[in-house]
């Protein structure tokens, strides 16, 4: 799957293709508890938490309506810094400057910490086709890149891989290393260390994203546990970011408020291990670090959401707890999103960045429970904005015809109180005299889509208005 | 027009904000909007010592306490036969390391591709996670921080910050400005070959710091 073909208009027959592969399955089930739980923890260890989150939200709030004077101040600093900063409008432009620069530096072979955006830019197939080698040295892009598969989750990224496949893949891959060599997690973990601590020493250049970008001193920030974005920036000649523009705070204070909410809520810790803040080419005196510092600033459809009802997605900080708070990610896993970004914030930003003809199925996949807002650092009204698109799909005729017509249907009986009262107990009716008496219903006829994968309950004790108007 | 005149327009356009937008952002950047610090990144005195401990061996980092800079190559050289390493440390320039190492061998340079085991000097740390603040430099360069299989690092019990804050504050009030800021919160690890938590992805498999008294 590569970035210039997203496969998000067949999002429901990827979500049945995922259901019923077992691999797929054997993974998910383990991930969303992991996370769950360890957010939980952390943010009750933080009795400041809930305050910080509205204190970012703020923050964001402030930026995105600043947001071209924050650029300029942010610009200024960098150059001042001796670094450079690109500009570009489209991933194709993002893709040139990005080659260009490679070009001047002479590289065969470019590394990469992680980033996101050069997913969405598609940056490795096209380094590939101008014959630079780029190599990924996140482990879990390390091997989605051997496996020729886009991310399945924004920082856990081969989450959907199981060990034995990881197995199989580096006995494969790393074909000139004895083929009978016992591998475990942690052999296969040394194995992956060893060889791309040799390629940190090879690349020309490193290419790594950014978790934000501070005005006051034009620092990009990185955050990573593995260390493999410091050695991806230290010890190549030229450093490359990639970032999007709304990712700007404005100070350093402003840069500890996201910090706080950003690891917690990610994966539970009160600090990543590596938080990185880089500015400019290594200076003077230094004996390491790259000699050129180049930051390619993406915009690709970001400042056409400022002032829309889709703005409040540009505070997304990446953190990954909507997807892990997610019943339909859970259950279907990243790659059914069809693109970059997946889960509920996906739903929501993949229209917006390649259109709502190629993405718009994707707010459909969402039960809107509200969890993934519930989570959310940066208070992101997911479901809200998830409606929002519903309704264009549906202004623009691209909503199926069978969906249409049960909106039809479902508009005439709602609107009608005796109707809907009428119907309601025929079907509560309906279902008891199914159940046969049991608590709960394995199969049910036309309801297939929900009882293939969990029972349906048998309706309790009248209907919800009968028992309103009784208890009043 | 350039894709940055281009980009700049639209948002010029379409970004709403109450008041003189100009003059906000210069009141935000000067320091106007007062944080949120929270209890933890408060603490004081001894007790801030003891939670920059704790917090750092609650991340699977390791902790010695020493009186004065003057026991440290002692005390390397017993942490590097008790996890069976060789006797010889990479640090940079550093002058707190410009002593007399004993036993130990000490090399000065960047990282290398092997690098048993390094040594800086970080200018802050926050006690608030058990976070060292490292400044890359010729007396601390960068690479010691991640090519070092164990990497050890010397901090002055009066470096360490309670929080971000006053971290912060300490760090323009010294006029540091480094290539890199690296905030270090124990050993590297990943999660990322079937979901389970391993030490020593690409930097460090054990963290080891010194807290000095003077």
């Amino acid at each position: 799957m590569s970035a210039f073909h997203p496969t998000s208009a067949r999002f429901k027959q990827n979500a049945r293709e995922a259901l019923a592969n077992v691999n797929i399955q054997a993974a998910m089930s383990t991930t969303g508890s992991g996370f769950v739980g360890k957010r939980a923890a952390a943010r009750a260890a933080l009795p400041e938490f809930d305050d910080l989150r509205d204190r970012a939200r703020d923050l964001k709030n402030h930026v995105l309506g600043h947001l071209d004077l924050y650029l300029e101040h942010y610009e200024d600093q960098v150059t001042k810094a001796g670094g450079h900063v690109h500009w570009a409008e489209t991933a194709e432009d993002a893709r040139r400057i990005v080659l260009e620069i490679c070009r001047k530096a002479g590289a065969k072979t470019v590394n990469k910490g992680k980033t996101m955006i050069s997913e969405e830019c598609g940056i490795n197939d096209y380094l590939e086709e101008n014959g630079i080698q780029p190599v990924e040295t996140d482990l879990g892009e390390y091997i989605i890149q051997l496996r020729r598969e886009a991310p399945s989750h924004i920082i856990a990224p081969a989450i959907h891989v199981t060990v034995p496949e990881v197995d199989a893949l580096f006995r494969e891959k790393h074909g000139h290393l004895d083929k009978d060599r016992p591998l475990d997690h942690a052999l296969l973990l040394a194995e992956a260390r060893k060889i791309l601590r040799e390629k940190y020493f090879e690349a020309e250049v490193g290419i790594t994203g950014a978790n934000m970008l501070v005005a006051e001193t034009g620092q990009s920030v990185i955050v990573t546990n593995e260390g493999n974005g410091d050695l991806s920036q230290s010890l190549p000649r030229v450093h490359i970011v990639m970032a999007s523009l709304e990712k700007i705070v404005p100070t350093l204070e402003d840069a500890a408020n996201v910090l706080r909410v950003l690891a917690r809520s990610a994966t539970g810790q009160e600090m990543s291990v590596y938080t990185t803040f880089s500015s400019g080419p290594k200076r003077d005196a230094d004996p390491d670090g790259p000699e050129e510092y180049h930051v390619v600033l993406l915009d690709n459809g970001r400042s056409g959401m400022i002032g829309t009802e889709f703005q409040e997605m540009l505070r997304c900080i990446r953190c990954g707890a909507c997807m892990n708070h997610c019943p339909v990610y859970q259950a279907v896993g990243g790659h059914a999103y069809g693109w970059v970004y997946p889960g509920p914030m996906g739903a929501v930003l993949t229209p917006s960045l390649i259109g709502v003809e190629e993405g718009g199925q994707l707010p459909n996949a969402s039960t809107f429970c509200g969890r993934c807002e519930s989570v959310c650092p940066m208070r992101i009204p997911l479901p809200k904005m998830m409606r929002h698109w519903r309704e264009r799909e549906f202004e623009r005729q691209l909503t199926p015809g069978a969906a249409r017509f049960g909106l039809g249907v479902w508009r005439m009986v709602a609107g009608r109180r005796w109707l809907y009262g009428l119907a309601s107990r025929m079907g509560a009716f309906g279902l008891r005299v199914w159940s046969r008496g049991r608590a709960r219903i394995r199969k049910l006829p036309l309801g297939r889509g929900w009882t293939d994968h969990r029972d349906f309950p048998t309706p309790q004790g009248g209907t919800f208005q009968g028992q309103w108007r009784a208890k009043r | 027009m350039s894709a940055r005149e281009t980009i700049l327009a639209r948002i010029r356009r379409s970004a709403k904000a109450e008041g003189d937008r100009a003059a906000n952002v210069r009141a935000r950047l000067s320091g106007a909007a007062q944080p949120l610090t929270p209890r933890q990144g408060q603490t004081a005195g001894e007790e801030r010592t003891l939670q920059f401990i704790a917090k750092a061996e609650s991340v699977d980092a390791t902790v010695t306490r020493l009186a004065r800079l003057d026991d440290l190559p002692a005390a390397l050289a017993e942490e590097l036969r008790n996890r069976n390493l060789p006797a010889a440390i990479r640090t940079g320039e550093d002058p707190a390391f410009d002593r007399d190492w004993g036993t130990v061998e000490r090399t000065k340079g960047t990282g290398r591709i092997e690098e048993p085991a390094t040594l800086s000097r970080a200018p802050l740390a926050m006690a608030e996670t058990g976070t060292l603040v490292l400044a890359s430099g010729p007396e601390n360069p960068v690479t010691l921080t991640f090519l070092g299989e164990t990497h050890f690092v010397v901090i002055r019990e009066s470096d360490i910050q309670a929080g971000f804050e006053d971290m912060w504050a300490e760090f323009r009030n010294r006029g540091l400005d480094p290539r890199t800021v690296n905030m270090v919160t124990g050993p590297s690890r990943s999660a990322d070959i079937g979901q389970r938590l391993q030490l020593g992805a690409h930097g460090p498999v054990a963290l080891h710091v010194f807290v000095v008294g003077e």
